[in-house]
């Protein structure tokens, strides 16, 4: 396996698998409710996202050096 | 500004924690049959993801309380009264929805491509000519055909493998470059585990791809004639 999913161990899968789900599904509330995740930090936070975010990583280390 | 974050939907007998997220108070507010579970949010709507987990420990809660609909992490409400008009207005379709789902689970299935081709970066070093960026497309695109078809018939294998009902399941085939097969299986509570166990040795005998299987959860993924627009 090639990509940035295949170095995470099985628990930390489970984990993005997991924020998929918090982020994409269950019950969107009609009416007067509104859906904004303003401020959360993508960071390995699904793995629908997870490319954004290893740029994002790639993006901080090469600022740090 | 006070604002509410909504968590779970349960019937409204039913009993929670005191504290919603970051320690925040915790409100159950009545509609008809219903509640909604919301945390009564002062200052900034800004969310972390800590907060997204808290939520789903929260609805885990909820769950082992009785009958619950997960709400989609980051729904806001302005009031008890906004979400009041909002229970009412779909009173019904909640109702059943609480009935259907009742105490079950969800088991996620995840397989990963051992083989994932490597994604491009934004930039080349020396921009490709029209006919050799077609071609690559053209590749590009068959590559995908191919390992969606795959990814449909590992999901076929899995559902006549564990034997369950077509609408206990939902599945996204190639949802991203590295990921073959997202799929959810629903579960009573009670057999959650042993469906999770059989579905661990399901997935692990197809060739080609490294699984992931998770939960027992909230059935996150079965709410979608509610709105949540996936399956």
């Amino acid at each position: 396996m090639t990509g940035p999913l295949a170095a995470l161990p099985d628990e930390e899968l489970s984990v993005l698998d997991l924020a998929d789900r918090l982020l994409n599904r269950g019950v969107v509330i009609t009416g007067e409710a509104t859906i904004s995740v303003a401020g959360v930090d993508l960071i390995y936070l699904g793995l629908n996202v997870i490319l954004a975010a290893t740029e994002s990583i790639a993006q901080l280390e090469a600022r740090k050096k | 500004m006070t604002r509410l974050l909504a968590h779970a939907i349960t019937r409204r007998a039913t009993g929670g924690p005191e504290a919603g997220i970051r320690g925040r108070p915790l409100e159950q507010i009545a509609a008809g049959e219903l509640g909604l579970w919301a945390t009564i949010w002062d200052g900034e709507p800004t969310l972390s993801r800590d907060d997204a987990f808290a939520h789903h420990d929260l609805v885990a809660v909820l769950c082992d309380a009785g009958p619950c609909l997960p709400v989609r992490f980051g729904t806001w409400l302005a009031d008890a009264e906004a979400a009041r008009r909002s229970l009412e207005a779909e009173q019904d379709r909640y109702v059943a929805a609480v009935d259907r789902l009742a105490d079950r689970r969800e088991i996620a299935v995840t397989l990963l491509w051992q083989d994932a081709p490597r994604t491009e970066g934004r930039g080349h070093a020396v921009a490709p000519s029209g006919r050799a960026f077609l071609e690559r497309r053209r590749a590009a695109n068959a590559v995908t055909d191919e390992r969606r078809k795959a990814g449909e018939a590992f999901a076929a294998r899995l559902a006549a493998d564990l034997a369950v009902d077509q609408a206990d399941v939902r599945h996204e085939s190639c949802p991203s470059a590295e990921v073959a097969l997202s799929m959810s299986l629903l579960a009573g509570r009670d057999e959650a585990d042993a469906l999770k166990a059989r579905a661990t040795v399901a997935a692990g005998a197809i060739n080609g791809v490294r699984a992931v299987v998770s939960g027992p959860w909230p059935p996150y993924s079965f709410t979608e004639e509610l709105g949540n627009g996936r399956g």
